[in-house]
């Protein structure tokens, strides 16, 4: 499409109204990189039609939100003072995509406990996500401290919609939440554990999995929604 | 000097001292802002949990961003509304969070027709903006408001207008540009 100045002005005002989505949007979003011009139309609107967002009926937002902010900007320092930590009770959320699970009715969330065929002694971690529609797990989880191998295979589970992936993250019992990498589609993923990584899960015993671009999150953290926790057991 | 404009002049400073990075600022700055960020994010997500997590992202955004803004951005306030309410709209987005869906829906928005929108919010803004808006027609005046507000897409607002896309759309773009015009007046 033409980068006309009459087509960049009907864009910009659409795009900040946000009526332009889709691949509309993101092709506005290249011209806006490309074209100072193409970004001063649009402040011109953002600094127009902003006004219409700031005498709208205030409301404060909880807490945990100025909370949440502080541990992903300063991660590390949350660690070392307690006292910010000590506001959430142990087994609280941290990460914000945590507070849709809450009402993500479409997604009720169990836990199962998988029996192994052989238990060993090297304390064994397993578990299974699951969906509450779905009979069978999505997929069977079990960790083997020995080989240090954390192994996720497909029962029920489907490939993520066109153009994303899923991604297999530890969930601490603080901090953010470490990536595991993304799961490929179909056959058994397996990915070796660090020993970070071993000790968050070993504390936590937690997993998810986020709805990601393509080749995982591009920031490090979840961006997607959070589709699946499950919680492991020692068997 | 009017309220407003000392107001714009203090969150300018703490934004400069925010591009420092000064935490002490940046908290002064969420006190400030958050409870204007939030009701806007709520009003247009109607759902508290992707409101919260819109402002918890945009803050994080304003930390990163806060030594990009300049004047042409508008002024401070509405350029980190502008971030919140971006991210809210992606939020909405990516996870097909509509509030309400189907018959529901379309009362909601009926019912809202009558109250809120065309009475709180459409004296909102600033008088020059309320000025020009009142000089469109009312379509115009209420897709545009709809999609501010409420991030209606062009399907949503066809259906809660009861009239066809092509319409709706030519009644944001008419009206949009009309906006413009008198706005540059």
């Amino acid at each position: 499409m033409k980068r006309t100045p009459e087509r960049i002005e009907a864009l910009a005002a659409e795009y900040v109204l946000g009526s332009l989505h889709g691949a509309a949007r993101r092709r506005f979003e290249r011209w806006m990189m490309e074209s100072v011009r193409v970004r001063q139309e649009v402040w011109f609107w953002e600094e127009k039609l902003g006004h219409l967002g700031a005498r709208i009926e205030e409301e404060q937002p909880p807490a945990s939100v100025w909370a949440g902010i502080e541990r992903r900007l300063w991660p590390r320092e949350d660690k070392s003072v307690p006292a910010v930590a000590a506001n959430d009770a142990p087994g609280r959320w941290f990460w914000p995509g945590w507070s849709m699970l809450a009402t993500a009715a479409a997604l009720v969330l169990a836990v199962v406990l998988v029996q192994q065929p052989e238990p060993q002694m090297d304390g064994r971690l397993s578990g299974a996500i699951v969906k509450a529609d779905v009979s069978d797990p999505l997929w069977l989880v079990s960790e083997s401290s020995l080989d240090r191998q954390l192994k996720l295979r497909p029962v029920a589970a489907t490939a993520a919609q066109q153009g994303k992936d899923y991604e297999l993250w530890i969930v601490p019992e603080n901090g953010q939440p470490l990536s595991l990498g993304v799961i490929p589609v179909g056959g058994t993923y397996q990915v070796t554990l660090d020993d970070e990584a071993r000790a968050l899960l070993s504390n936590s015993r937690t997993l998810a999995i986020s709805l990601e671009p393509v080749g995982g999150s591009p920031t490090g953290q979840p961006t997607g929604p959070i589709l699946h926790v499950a919680k492991l057991y020692e068997l | 000097m009017s309220d407003i404009d000392s107001e714009q002049d203090e969150l300018m400073g703490l934004l400069m001292a925010i591009a420092h990075e000064d935490r002490q600022a940046f908290q002064r700055l969420y006190q400030r802002i958050s409870g204007r960020m939030f009701g806007l994010c709520l009003k247009l997500a109607n759902q508290r949990d992707l409101a919260e997590e819109a402002v918890q992202d945009a803050f994080v955004q304003i930390w990163h961003n806060a030594s990009e803004y300049h004047n042409e951005r508008g002024a401070p306030l509405s350029w980190m509304l502008t971030i919140a309410r971006y991210r809210t709209l992606d939020l909405m987005r990516n996870r097909k969070a509509r509030p309400t869906s189907g018959d529901a829906h379309l009362e909601r928005v009926a019912d809202e027709r009558d109250g809120p929108l065309d009475e709180s919010l459409r004296v909102a803004g600033s008088a020059e903006l309320r000025g020009c808006l009142d000089e469109l027609s009312e379509t115009q005046r209420d897709s545009i408001l709809l999609s501010y507000y409420r991030g209606f897409t062009h399907d949503e607002l066809s259906e809660a207008l009861s009239s066809p896309i092509g319409t709706v759309k030519s009644w944001i773009r008419r009206g949009l540009m009309a906006l413009k015009r008198c706005l540059e007046r």
